[in-house]
C-alpha cells in the first residue's frame, strides 16, 4: 500500500519495521524507479540518485512517488504550460528542491494538484491491495529493466507505471531550466497535469479518470467514470503530446524545442504573468505498510516484530537509548563535572617594556645561575651583601639580591626576613653610610664648587669666561668687573657702578676686547680664588708642590711661620675642582716645612717637618696614617728639613735606568738621600761644612781667633739639582753661600758662590738657560748668577723685605716670580731688570711666604702666613714665542765680566 | 658616619645652597633642610623625573646608566644624584 506522506518527508525518519513490506515487494513496487520516466528525477538528480537506480529498499525516500504519478499526469502540454500560466524564468521557483506543501500559489490549483496526487496515490493504493500489488510488483519489477515493457495498471486499469526518476539517456539532455520548466509546468499545473502524464502512457482510461480527479475533490472512483468528461480536457492536453513519441523525454525535448521560437520585440515587451504555485509534494520517503495475512508463514514473525515495535515506541520517550538528533554526526556523550574552588583572584598588570628592561632581564637570567651560588653566601649578612656590592657592578648586586631572595632554603629565607626587618629599622643609616652615598656627596660637592667657581676656573683654564644671563651678581671685586667687561651687551650703568666700587679695577681690562693694536696693555695679576679652609687657618704656608702627574693637584704644607712657636702641622692636597675643602688632609706632628710629590710613584708625597723627620704619605688613601716614617731612622735630621725633592737621576754607573731619589737638606747641615725600604733610612750625600767667608785680610789686622762654632756644619736652606745634569746641584746655606756640589764627591764643594749677605732661601736653575740660576735671600735681594762666575751677574732688589721665594717661569727664560713678605712680584728681564713688571700687594697683616707657578696655565699660586693659597692669573704677559734665551744672554752679556 | 655628616654640613654651608635633601627609595626624607611638605614635593617630582631620565638613557644604550641629573632653571639649579636606594638633591642658587 502506498502510503502518502502528508507532511514533509524526513530523510532520517525510520519507518517502523512492522509496517515495512517484505523486501521484494517493496522492490517490486519499485516505487523509486529507474524504469519510469521521471522528468523530475532528471532535473533533480540528488533525489533521484538514491532511490531510483536499482536501490531497492523499503525505506527508500520516495520523494518522487508523487512525482511519478504526477509525471503520468502531466501531459507535457507545452502550449498550456508555456502559456500565460508561467514564464520560463519562473520554473526554478517550483523546480527547486523539495517543496513540500510550501509556496502559496493558486490555492485551488495547488490543492487540486496535491490532492489529486494524494488521491491518485490513494486510488492507486486502495486499488492495489498487497496481493494485487504483488502482481503489480512483479510487473513493476520487470519495469525496472525495461521502461515500457511493463506497465502497471490499477484495478481500474489505470496505468500507474512508475517512471524512472533518472534517465541517463543522452538524448534527453536538455537544459535544466527547460526541464524544470517542463516539470514545474507539469507540476504547477492543475490536476489535469497529473492526468496528462497519465495520459502519456495510455490512451484514455486513466487519463480520463485522473482528469476527473482534478475536477473533483472527493470521490476517486467517480473519476474513473468520468472518462468522457476528462477526455475533452485531455484531448487538449494530449494533443501536443500525441505528437510525440512514447519517450517522454523526447517529448520533453520536443516540447522544449517547440517552445523555442523567435522572440520578437513585442514578445519581449509583452506582459507576462507569473504565477507562483506550490509544487507537488515531494516524497522523500514512503514506506507503505505491508499487510500480511495472518495465515501466511511470515505472520508470526511479523506479529512479533510489530509487537517489538510497539514496545519500542512506548519506551521511547524517556529512554536513554533514543536520542533525538537532527543531524547525522555522532557526538560523544557529555558529562558534566562540577568543581568547586576558591575564588581565583585576577590581577591586571600593565608593563611598559623598554629596551633596558629587556637587557636587564637577560642579564639577570644569565647571571642568575652564577649568583645562585653566591646567593647562599649573600644570605649570611648585610655585610656580605655590601661585600658583593663592592666586588661586582650594580647588575650583579641586583642579581645577588635576587639570588638571595629567591633561594629556596627555609633557613635562608627566614634569615632574609629577619634581615629585612633589621634593615628597615636602620635603613636610613645604611643609606647614609653607604659608599655610593659618600661618593655622590663627593660629586655633589664638586659640582657645587664648579657652579660657584665656574668663572674663575674658566679663567684659570684660560677659557673664555661666560656670563650666566640669569645670574644677577653683585659680586664685588675684579672678577665681576671682568665678567661685565666681557659682556658687551651688558648694562653700562652696572659696569660703572662696579668700577666705582672697586678701586682695583684696571680700565685696561675693560678694553681688552676691543684692544687696538697701538695699546699695550700692561700685565697684571688678577686674583681668582684662594685655597683656604677652616683647618688651615692659623697655619702658615711653608711649601707648595704640584703633583707630577695631575697638574690640578696641589700639595701644600702648613707650618708655623715663626720659628719660635711650633704647633702641629698640616699637609693638604688640594684639587682644582674643590677650592673650598682639601681632598686629603694629613695631620703631622710637627710643622711641615717641605714637601714634594714623587714622580715615579705619583701617589707618594714626602713631607719634611720641622723636627727633621721625613714622612711619606700615600695620597690615594684618605687615611691619615703615614706610609713610611723616618722616626726609626737613626740617621735622621736633627734640624728642620728646609727642602726636599724627589730627583730623578741617571745611574749610568750602575747601569740602571732613571731612578728616583729623595734628597733633603736640613738645618743640621746635611744633605741626605733617603731610601725607601722597609723603613726609611738615609745616607748622607754631603755635609755642608762651614766655609769661611773670604775676608780680606786687612793689613794690620791681627789674626782673629777662630770663631767658636757650635757646629762645623752650616745649615742648608735650599738646594736645586741641575736640570740637565743631575749629578750636581746647588745648595744654599744660612751663611749666604751657595755651593755647587756633585753627587759623586761628597767631601768637597765644586764651587762656592758668595754674594748674599743673609741666608739663601731659594736657589733655582733657569730651566732654559741652564748656566744661570737665581737665588733669593733674606738680604732683600735676588741675585742672578752664572755658574761660571763667582760673582753675581745681576741683582734685583725692589723692596726692603725678605725675599722668601723665587721661581722661574716654566715658559720663558726671562720671567720669574718672587715673593717677599709684602708682595709678589713678576719680573720680566726682557722688559726691565730694575723693576718687576707687575706686582700684587698682600693684605696688610699677611705675609706672603711662597710662590708656585702653574705649568699648564698662566697662573700663580702664592701662599701666605695666614694659611691661604691665593691663585692669581697672570694676564697680558707678553707671550713668549721663543724661550728668549737669546734675550737673556743679551741682557746679561754686558754684565758678564768674564 | 661622621665624615658623611661633615660633608653634608659643608655642602649645606656652601654659598648659594638653598636646600639639601636626602630621601630614600620610598620618598621618605632622611635628611632635609626644608620643611616637610616642600621636601616631599621635591622628592616625589624629582623621583619621577629621574626615573624618566634613567629610562631614556638606558633605552638608548642599555649598558649605560644615569649618574647625575642637573636642572638649570631661572632661579635655581637643582642637582640630583640618583641611586637605587636614595636620592640626593641639592638646590643651589648659583648667583650668590
Amino acid at each position: 500500500m502506498r502510503r502518502a506522506l502528508g507532511g514533509p518527508a524526513r530523510p532520517g525518519t525510520e519507518r517502523s519495521p512492522g509496517t515495512g513490506r517484505p523486501r521484494p515487494r517493496g522492490e517490486a513496487r519499485g516505487v523509486p524507479l529507474s524504469g519510469g520516466r521521471t522528468r523530475r528525477g532528471r532535473t533533480r538528480p540528488d533525489l533521484s540518485a538514491t532511490p531510483s537506480l536499482g536501490s531497492q529498499s523499503p525505506r527508500r525516500v520516495l520523494a518522487s512517488a508523487a512525482m511519478v504519478t504526477a509525471r503520468r499526469v502531466v501531459p507535457a502540454d507545452p502550449r498550456r504550460h508555456a502559456g500565460p500560466r508561467r514564464r520560463p524564468a519562473a520554473s526554478p521557483v517550483s523546480g527547486r528542491g523539495v517543496r513540500q506543501g510550501s509556496g502559496a500559489s493558486s490555492g485551488s490549483q495547488r490543492r487540486a494538484s496535491i490532492l489529486s496526487g494524494i488521491y491518485a496515490n490513494k486510488a492507486a493504493s486502495c486499488r492495489s491491495p498487497s496481493t494485487t500489488s504483488d502482481g503489480k510488483a512483479v510487473d513493476r519489477a520487470s519495469l525496472v529493466g525495461n521502461k515500457y515493457a511493463t506497465r502497471v495498471f490499477d484495478d481500474e486499469g489505470k496505468d500507474v507505471t512508475p517512471r524512472p526518476l533518472f534517465r541517463s539517456d543522452p538524448n534527453t539532455v536538455v537544459p535544466r531550466q527547460g526541464k524544470l520548466l517542463a516539470s514545474s509546468a507539469y507540476f504547477g499545473a492543475t490536476g489535469s497535469g497529473f492526468l496528462s502524464s497519465f495520459s502519456m502512457h495510455q490512451t484514455s482510461g486513466v487519463n480520463g479518470s485522473l482528469g476527473s480527479f482534478s475536477r473533483t475533490y472527493g470521490s476517486s472512483s467517480s473519476s474513473l467514470s468520468n472518462a468522457s468528461t476528462t477526455e475533452s480536457v485531455l484531448d487538449e492536453i494530449v494533443e501536443p503530446g500525441s505528437r510525440r513519441d512514447t519517450a517522454v523525454s523526447l517529448s520533453d525535448v520536443q516540447v522544449r524545442q517547440e517552445e523555442i521560437k523567435e522572440w520578437t520585440k513585442e514578445d519581449l515587451d509583452r506582459r507576462v504573468d507569473i504565477y507562483l504555485t506550490e509544487t507537488e509534494t515531494i516524497w522523500i520517503l514512503d514506506m507503505p505498510s505491508v499487510v500480511v495475512s495472518v495465515e501466511s508463514e511470515d505472520a508470526g514473525r511479523v506479529l512479533e516484530r510489530n509487537r517489538i515495535y510497539v514496545d519500542i515506541c512506548k519506551n521511547r520517550p524517556g529512554n536513554d537509548r533514543f536520542v533525538e538528533k537532527m543531524m547525522q554526526t555522532i557526538n560523544g556523550a557529555a558529562k558534566n563535572k562540577e568543581v568547586q574552588c576558591d575564588k581565583i583572584i585576577m590581577e591586571d598588570k600593565g608593563m611598559l617594556v623598554t629596551s633596558w628592561d629587556l637587557y636587564d632581564s637577560f642579564n639577570v637570567s644569565e647571571i642568575e645561575p652564577v649568583s645562585k651560588a653566591e646567593g647562599s653566601r649573600a644570605t649570611t649578612g648585610k655585610s656580605s651583601k655590601s661585600h658583593t656590592t663592592k666586588e661586582h657592578n650594580q647588575t650583579m648586586l641586583v642579581s645577588s639580591n635576587r639570588g638571595s631572595t629567591t633561594s629556596s632554603l627555609m633557613i635562608s629565607e627566614s634569615a632574609v626576613l629577619a634581615r629585612i626587618h633589621e634593615e628597615e629599622e636602620c635603613h636610613s643609616e645604611a643609606i647614609l653610610t653607604s659608599e655610593n652615598f659618600q661618593q655622590n656627596l663627593f660629586f655633589m660637592e664638586r659640582i657645587l664648587m664648579e657652579n660657584i667657581f665656574q668663572p674663575k676656573l674658566a679663567a684659570y683654564r684660560q677659557f673664555p669666561v661666560l656670563i650666566d644671563p640669569d645670574v644677577t651678581s653683585d659680586m664685588s671685586g675684579i672678577v665681576a668687573a671682568v665678567k661685565e667687561a666681557e659682556q658687551e651687551e651688558h648694562d653700562k650703568e652696572k659696569k660703572d657702578k662696579e668700577e666705582q666700587k672697586n678701586a682695583f679695577v684696571d680700565p685696561s681690562i675693560l678694553s681688552d676686547l676691543n684692544k687696538t693694536p697701538e695699546e699695550i696693555v700692561p700685565p697684571r695679576l688678577e686674583r681668582l680664588w684662594s685655597y683656604i679652609c677652616d683647618l688651615t687657618n692659623g697655619h702658615s704656608v711653608s711649601s707648595m708642590a704640584w703633583s707630577k702627574v695631575n697638574p690640578d693637584l696641589l700639595a701644600v704644607g702648613y707650618g708655623a711661620f715663626d720659628c719660635k712657636e711650633q704647633k702641629k702641622g698640616l699637609a693638604c692636597c688640594w684639587s682644582l675642582k674643590n677650592p673650598m675643602w682639601p681632598e686629603r688632609i694629613f695631620r703631622c706632628e710637627h710643622g711641615v716645612t717641605a714637601l714634594d710629590f714623587s714622580m715615579a710613584s705619583p701617589n707618594l708625597l714626602a713631607v719634611g717637618m720641622y723636627d727633621g723627620s721625613v714622612t711619606i704619605y700615600n695620597v690615594q688613601s684618605c687615611n691619615d696614617a703615614a706610609l713610611l716614617d723616618s722616626s726609626e731612622s737613626s740617621n735622621k735630621h736633627t734640624g728642620p728639613v728646609w727642602q726636599m725633592r724627589w730627583v730623578e737621576q741617571d745611574r749610568s754607573a750602575t747601569g740602571d735606568g732613571k731612578k728616583e731619589r729623595l734628597i733633603c737638606i736640613s738645618a743640621d747641615g746635611r744633605i741626605t738621600e733617603w731610601f725607601i725600604q722597609k723603613r726609611l733610612d738615609c745616607i748622607d750625600l754631603m755635609k755642608i761644612n762651614r766655609t769661611e767667608s773670604e775676608k780680606k785680610k786687612l793689613p794690620g789686622e791681627k789674626e782673629r781667633k777662630r770663631e767658636a762654632l757650635i757646629s762645623r756644619l752650616a745649615p742648608g736652606m735650599c738646594f736645586d739639582f741641575h736640570p740637565k745634569d743631575t749629578n750636581f746641584y746647588l745648595a744654599g746655606t744660612e751663611e749666604g753661600h751657595i755651593h755647587k756640589c756633585s753627587c759623586s764627591c761628597n767631601e768637597q764643594f765644586l764651587e762656592t758662590y758668595r754674594g748674599h749677605k743673609g741666608p739663601v732661601y731659594k736657589v733655582a736653575w733657569n730651566p732654559f738657560s741652564t748656566d744661570m740660576f737665581l737665588s733669593c735671600s733674606a738680604d732683600w735681594s735676588i741675585i742672578l748668577w752664572h755658574q761660571d762666575s763667582q760673582t753675581p751677574i745681576l741683582t734685583f732688589s725692589s723692596s726692603t723685605a725678605f725675599v722668601h721665594d723665587v721661581m722661574w717661569s716654566p715658559k720663558s727664560a726671562c720671567i720669574f716670580a718672587a715673593v717677599n713678605e709684602s708682595r709678589v712680584e713678576i719680573w720680566d728681564l726682557s722688559a726691565s731688570i730694575l723693576n718687576p713688571v707687575t706686582s700684587c700687594f698682600a693684605n696688610p697683616r699677611v705675609k706672603f711666604t711662597s710662590v708656585l707657578i702653574a705649568k699648564n696655565t698662566d697662573c700663580l699660586l702664592v701662599g701666605d702666613s695666614k694659611g691661604e693659597v691665593s691663585v692669581f692669573e697672570l694676564q697680558n704677559l707678553a707671550a713668549p714665542n721663543n724661550n728668549k734665551v737669546g734675550t737673556l744672554h743679551d741682557i746679561i752679556g754686558p754684565a758678564v765680566a768674564i | 658616619m661622621a665624615e658623611v655628616e661633615e660633608t653634608l654640613k659643608r655642602i649645606q654651608a656652601h654659598r648659594g645652597v638653598v636646600a639639601t635633601i636626602v630621601v630614600n627609595a620610598e620618598g621618605i626624607p632622611i635628611r632635609t633642610t626644608l620643611d616637610n611638605s616642600t621636601t616631599v614635593q621635591y622628592a616625589g617630582l624629582l623621583h619621577q623625573l629621574t626615573m624618566k631620565a634613567r629610562s631614556t638613557v638606558r633605552d638608548i644604550d642599555p649598558q649605560n646608566d644615569l649618574t647625575f641629573l642637573r636642572i638649570r632653571s631661572k632661579k635655581h639649579e637643582i642637582m640630583v644624584a640618583p641611586d637605587k636606594e636614595y636620592l640626593l638633591i641639592v638646590i643651589q642658587n648659583p648667583c650668590e
